[in-house]
């Protein structure tokens, strides 16, 4: 029973870190730009989402599709305006420290702006678990593992099926004929780079139902989506949700198992053990091309 | 090779030993206030030059040099606090080579796997190392990260305690420099060059480019290791969170991508405009000191993508190309 | 007569199910030039993969003055005296003329004592004094084609490998790279050339190896070799795709 307790709560963790890992996946896989930033986007997402309940009352779940628009427009802004001149201008490994730069400045704004203090967001439905066949499940849980999972499906229909998915995914393979073709490669840039923000900003709408969170969490949610990456593979929402998955249940069997302190440990091992054995990730289509 | 090397660099040197001998007398004509910033110039100094031997000269850049800080500072701390009461001095050089030689070894377990990874996947692999080995410092109670560790206080000379470290940190810097020289202007510092330039091409000449990397990298580790256990005496009191910052990893890559990466200069031009500018100029303003950072990482990239050096040569190559 | 500096016996190699050398067998004379051609895809450059250790070999052995060498790692294989320059020049972009060269010599084949005249010898038998301090990035495509040359030279090699030094180099620059090739040939370095201009390689070859479909279809100087029928009708297959 605990077990499958474990496993639950582990699911219920692993579609937040598989949604919050996903932009961060595209990106990559798009540009091959490591993006330090993507944890901050996360917290600037909690931030605004607490911000509409906090002033207006509004609930997360529902303000999400503003959350998105906000970090969208911003994560263009950003990727036209800097990441892509840091590219030309230098190299990959220099464009990741412009993207550490910017999660410094945003998390010192938020702190400025919201305060240090940890936040967390109470939903209405919260507090009546629900339980199942001996499982205690809380509905504010179940909400965010549903909504989680709607938008990485939504996530995947756009890649698949729409024009502008169907452009990413052709400049991600081969830029140069992309550009032939008369794709205009940095507004695509631009674009995953949006679509990329806004599920980072969702991500962090619902990781404020179910956790407590504060500015400096920023660099865990980074890290974290590293290692849904290296576990799931690149550039798909599938390769992120099996990444996510599997490191929300690593996560809560660890704290189980070994102790509450020893997530973050065994998370950052996963990550070396899996670069240095195969860094193709779990599904072998990672981070095989540039090695 | 050598010795021609020093014959070429003569000025240079010479400009390097009167800044050194300069040096040498802040801490009789400044407040203790600057003789710390001084401190933490040189610090960072030294470790920009322990992590350019394998970032700079091969171009293998490590995020997660700090953990070779924190290994240092907590091995010679357990071994001076446990073993060593009552013998300051001989506690601390004895802390000194274990600090050193407990770096060299882990940085040796590793290297060969990971240095295997390029680019982007090594620096990460570093990152996750240290975050690992933090993490198991912070909550293993036998390593007592959490709680922390008080060092065996020193003191010579009637020197009041910045002005030790100072000095301790002077001569460190000073070995390292001379060391890295050595390296630099060596037939393994040509070879890291080729290693940096392209490695395939390296190995096809000859240049024996595992060996190189897995010395350098283990050099890198023990040197870092060993300004540790120097840096966690100046603190005097230890914990997880103030040896392992992962802020010292990324200081020693923007140090060095300021002063200019690859340069024996690049590390201390770097140290000396970052530290007087967020200490100095900006202690005050410690609630935007993140922010300004930041800001000031994306514009080097942007600005000067090859550090001061590189923009002085630029402007020197435009000069006489009139 | 005296063990050649190469010898392949039976030298196979598969790729997954694609058989790209099939058992191909030939000796390197000892100051010899020879050259490999054969029609575009033919399997030369795996060849030279094969020899300087890129690849392992499926089938077959490699000697080397007389030793096995498959499997040994490539630098070693440098430091035995095997060099190569590639078709497309890899140089260190960043780098002066000089620094490039002064790689090669300070690696590359073991017992250089006076670095600098090696250094500086290279450069002047590939014609490359007066660049010495530009930039290899600032190079055009002859210049980097000495560059590579240069750099191999320096190496001091026994053996060196030769991936189309002529290849995109016009009338002249090809004149200067055959002249470079003979020069290197005098000091006693055994060359064995890849190389699709075909008058080069008649000019320069003592001995030919064709090529073709992965296996070897003909071999001997460059008139027999000119008029074998096999090899006319490799060519001409060649061009009417």
């Amino acid at each position: 029973m605990l077990a499958l307790q474990t496993i639950a709560d582990g699911l219920v963790l692993g579609g937040l870190y598989a949604l919050s890992a996903v932009g961060f996946s595209l990106i990559f896989g798009v540009m091959g730009v490591v993006n330090l930033s993507h944890g901050a986007l996360v917290m600037v997402g909690a931030y605004l989402a607490w911000f509409f309940w906090h002033a207006l009352g509004l609930d997360p779940l529902v303000t999400i599709p503003v959350v998105m628009l906000c970090l969208g427009a911003f994560g263009y802004v950003y990727q036209r305006g800097l990441i892509q001149l840091a590219v030309d201008r230098s190299s990959h490994v220099a464009s990741m420290l412009v993207t550490f730069g910017v999660a410094l400045m945003l998390r010192n704004t938020l702190v400025l702006v919201f305060s240090p203090d940890l936040r967390s967001i109470t939903p209405s439905y919260s507090g009546h678990p629900l339980l199942l066949g001996g499982i205690v499940i809380d509905p504010v849980r179940l909400a965010a593992l549903g909504a989680s999972l709607v938008l990485l499906g939504a996530l995947a229909l756009i890649l698949n099926r729409s024009r502008m998915g169907r452009v990413i995914r052709a400049t991600a393979q081969q830029e140069l004929a992309a550009r032939l073709c008369g794709v205009n490669a940095h507004h695509v840039y631009g674009l995953t780079f949006a679509v990329a923000a806004a599920f980072a900003g969702a991500a962090g709408a619902i990781l404020g139902i179910v956790l407590p969170f504060s500015p400096p969490d920023e660099g865990l949610w980074t890290m974290n989506a590293f290692v849904v990456v290296t576990l799931g593979g690149v550039g798909s929402p599938q390769g992120a949700l099996l990444g996510g998955l599997l490191l929300g249940v690593m996560a809560t069997g660890t704290s189980q198992l070994i102790g509450p302190a020893f997530p973050n440990a065994m998370m950052f091992a996963v990550l070396v053990a899996m670069l240095l054995i195969r860094p193709s990730g779990l599904l072998g289509n990672a981070f095989a091309g540039s090695r | 090779m050598l010795v021609a090397a020093v014959r070429r660099r003569a000025w240079w040197i010479l400009l390097g030993v009167v800044l050194f001998a300069a040096a040498a007398f802040l801490p009789f004509v400044t407040t203790p206030f600057y003789v710390r910033v001084g401190q933490l110039v040189l610090l960072s100094s030294a470790l920009g030059l322990a992590w350019t031997l394998l970032g700079g000269f091969a171009g293998y850049w490590s995020f997660g040099n700090s953990a070779f800080i924190g290994l240092g500072a907590f091995a010679a701390g357990i071994f001076e606090v446990e073993l060593m009461k009552g013998q300051p001095w001989l506690g601390f050089a004895l802390g000194l080579l274990l600090g050193a030689a407990i770096s060299g070894l882990a940085a040796s377990v590793v290297a060969w796997p990971i240095l295997r990874l390029r680019g982007i996947y090594f620096a990460v692999a570093m990152l996750g190392i240290s975050q690992v080995l933090a993490e198991l410092n912070n909550n293993i109670d036998i390593f007592k990260g959490s709680m922390g560790l008080v060092l065996p206080r020193l003191s010579a000379f009637g020197l009041r305690p910045e002005a030790l470290y100072f000095y301790l940190l002077l001569i460190a810097t000073i070995l390292i420099t001379i060391l890295a020289f050595a390296i630099q202007h060596s037939r393994i510092g040509a070879g890291l060059m080729a290693i940096r330039e392209d490695e395939d091409t390296a190995r096809m000449l000859g240049v024996p480019t595992e060996r190189y990397k897995v010395t350098m990298f283990i050099a890198s580790a023990a040197l870092t290791g060993a300004l540790g256990v120097i840096y966690a005496h100046s603190l005097g009191y230890i914990t997880t969170s103030s040896v392992y910052r992962t802020e010292f990893s990324l200081n020693m890559i923007v140090y060095n991508l300021l002063g200019g990466i690859g340069t024996l200069i690049g590390p201390f031009l770097g140290s000396a405009i970052m530290v007087i500018l967020t200490q100095v100029v900006l202690g005050r303003l410690l609630s935007i000191h993140m922010f300004v950072t930041g800001a000031l990482l994306v514009l080097l990239v942007l600005v000067a993508p090859k550090g001061i050096t590189g923009l002085v040569r630029a402007l020197r190559q435009r000069w006489s190309a009139r | 007569m005296s063990e050649p500096i190469l010898r392949l016996d039976h030298v196979t190699k598969r790729f997954r199910g694609l058989v790209a050398t099939n058992d191909v067998s030939f000796e390197v004379p000892e100051g010899s030039i020879c050259s490999l051609i054969g029609p575009n895809g033919a399997g030369k450059s795996t060849i030279f993969n094969l020899v300087t250790g890129y690849l392992p070999v499926s089938e077959g052995s490699i000697h080397f003055q007389g030793r096995r060498i498959e499997g040994t790692p490539t630098t070693d294989l440098a430091r035995a005296g095997i060099a190569r320059c590639f078709q497309i020049a890899k140089p260190f972009p960043e780098l002066s003329v000089h620094d490039n060269v002064r790689i090669g010599a300070l690696f590359g084949r073991d017992g250089a004592r006076d670095i600098g005249a090696v250094t500086r010898d290279a450069m002047a038998l590939a014609g490359l004094t007066e660049r010495a301090q530009t930039p290899a990035s600032e190079l055009t495509v002859g210049y980097l084609r000495r560059l590579e040359l240069a750099r191999a030279i320096a190496a001091r090699p026994i053996l060196l490998l030769a991936d189309e030094p002529c290849a995109g180099l016009n009338a002249t620059e090809t004149e200067d790279v055959i002249d470079i090739l003979r020069d290197v040939r005098a000091r006693g370095v055994t060359v064995l050339l890849v190389e699709h201009d075909m008058q080069a390689v008649m000019r320069v070859s003592d001995r030919i190896f064709v090529i073709d479909a992965g296996r070897k279809i003909a071999e001997g100087p460059p008139e027999a070799v000119a008029n074998d029928p096999h090899v006319i009708a490799a060519y001409l297959g060649t061009d009417e795709e």
